[in-house]
């Protein structure tokens, strides 16, 4: 676990993880601005499924789902959220890569037939 | 134990445990989802139908599992094992045990994996996404049952991938079809191999391509194309062909969905001759299929604690004897329409509760279609 938490440390800074709620989300005080993106989560698709960012600036992804709890993971990091279902609400997850490149998501819940379809990049510039 | 070997059957049990203290509260603290390596998962559909002048049929339709592993983020196996009408016996016709996907995944880049086992034809909206609770009516559409045979899968291989600005592409090379096994009355459905011990003399090819850039709308187009007369002795060649154009629109409480599909049988009037020859009848196998729907869904209750309620109405429009080869008169009442009325309760997004009146109309004087009443309740775990 420790030494999870060092490599995810020393690739990336997470600012803060997850929030599901019902209602908006406030930043906690103190936090950078962050850059907002909607995605909307069905099977089995991510929209948008390109998600471009700059680096060093945080981005604030909201998840929601169309239909069944679907799960949000970025490959080579930390992050891995489940979305609720339906109408119960907004995953909320910041990222923050440090250096400019591309990250790979997925979907990390198995969903039906085409799960293995979900998936996306979020680039960092 | 190793975490990376934790089975996910507890894991599911813990999850539900929790659900209902979790679920509609807020939750501030990292609840991180556990890396799971190999996952369970399935779904399950029972429907009672009455038919016109017959006898109401209570049946469990489909109780499927989904079993994945991921070896690494690289290679994953994905597996659908389906048993149809709940019951399996040695050559009964009653129910089936399909194996309806088993491949196992090479992911190599966003816009290039390879794909390899037992897959499912990208073909229409409902071949690859098929859960219950995500389409409106008890049974599948007729189009997606007599024009596209629905679930339809083989062995084969190929690669899909994303393009980029929404584009997503599959491409697969799959047994072909059987025309030994086609029918005037449910077309093309009878001759897929469902991979168990298929000729693959010559492999039929098939593809899709997708644009889902705009956030509720899913526009796809596929085609399927193979040789199917490898049957016949002397060889001759029943080259088949799919077509194939969806969409699929939702925003808030309103779905929309329309599919058009048509299928091409070469060399008709010779597989026509060879089958009537081998029966001693003549099938009259038409060299054209085609179908197409149109559907409109709106969830009259949303985001209620009791769940949500949605109707829907569809028109379709199938005819599996479009268009004869020359020499043979189309049997009209193949030639059909239906209109479809419902509507679908989710206490739960995973769980539906489904009605609809089905009215089936065909073009024949002399043959009636049957309407039916259908309940259905289906649910993803
Ligand atoms: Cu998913």
């Amino acid at each position: 676990m420790i030494r999870n938490l060092t490599r995810a440390g020393s690739l990336f800074t997470i600012v803060g993880v997850l929030a599901i709620s019902s209602g908006a989300s406030t930043p906690a005080s103190g936090q950078q601005p962050a850059q907002i993106v909607d995605v909307t989560v069905e099977r089995f698709s991510f929209t948008p499924s390109e998600i471009r960012m700059k680096a060093g600036t945080p981005v604030e992804i909201r998840l929601r789902s169309e239909d069944t709890d679907h799960g949000f993971r970025i490959a080579g990091t930390e992050i891995n959220i489940t979305i609720p279902k339906r109408g119960r609400g907004t995953a909320t997850v910041r990222f923050q890569p440090d250096k400019p490149g591309r990250y790979e998501f997925e979907c990390s819940k198995l969903c039906g037939a085409g799960h293995a379809f979900m998936r996306g990049t979020i680039v960092a510039e | 134990m190793l975490p990376s070997r934790r089975f996910a059957l507890g894991a599911v049990l813990f999850v539900a445990a929790l659900a209902p203290g979790t679920t509609a509260a807020q939750t501030t603290t990292p609840a991180a989802a556990p890396e799971r390596t190999t996952d369970i998962s399935g779904y399950m559909d029972f429907h009672f139908n009455k038919p016109e002048l017959a006898d109401g049929r209570l049946d469990f339709h489909r109780f499927v599992l989904l079993v994945t592993h991921k070896f690494s983020d690289r290679i994953r196996f994905v597996s659908e094992l389906e048993l149809e009408h709940a019951f399996v016996e040695g050559l009964e016709e009653a129910g089936e045990l399909e194996l309806e996907q088993a491949y196992l995944d090479f992911m190599v880049s966003r816009r290039f994996n390879i794909r390899a086992g037992m897959i499912l034809m990208p073909i229409g909206i409902l071949n690859e996404r098929h859960e219950p609770p995500i389409y409106y009516g008890v049974e599948r559409t007729f189009v997606d049952t007599f024009i596209i045979p629905t679930t339809w899968f083989e062995v084969g291989a190929g690669v899909h991938g994303e393009l980029g600005r929404g584009w997503r592409y599959r491409a697969f090379v799959a047994s072909p079809l059987n025309a030994r096994e086609f029918s005037a009355e449910e077309g093309i459905r009878g001759g897929r191999q469902q991979g168990s011990d298929t000729n693959i003399g010559r492999p039929a090819v098939t593809g899709r391509l997708e644009y889902v850039a705009i956030r509720g709308l899913t526009a796809g187009a596929s085609f399927w194309t193979g040789r199917s007369g490898f049957e016949f002795r002397p060889r001759f060649d029943v080259p088949v062909t799919v077509g194939e154009a969806d969409a699929r629109y939702s925003r808030d409480r309103l779905e929309l969905r329309a599919q058009f599909a048509q299928v091409g049988i070469g060399n008709a009037a010779l597989l026509n001759d060879a089958l009537g020859r081998a029966v001693g009848v003549n099938p009259n196998i038409a060299r054209t299929l085609r179908g197409f729907y149109s559907e409109a869904g709106y969830r009259v209750l949303s985001g209620a604690k009791a769940g949500d309620v949605g109707i829907f109405a569809r028109y379709e429009n199938f005819d599996t004897q479009f268009r004869m080869p020359e020499g043979y008169l189309p049997l009209k009442e193949f030639d059909r329409d239906a209109f479809v009325l419902g509507a679908t309760y989710w206490p739960d997004p995973d769980i539906a509760l489904k009605m609809d009146y089905s009215a089936v109309r065909n073009k024949s004087a002399v043959v009636k279609a049957l309407d039916s009443f259908n309940i259905g309740l289906g649910w993803w775990f």
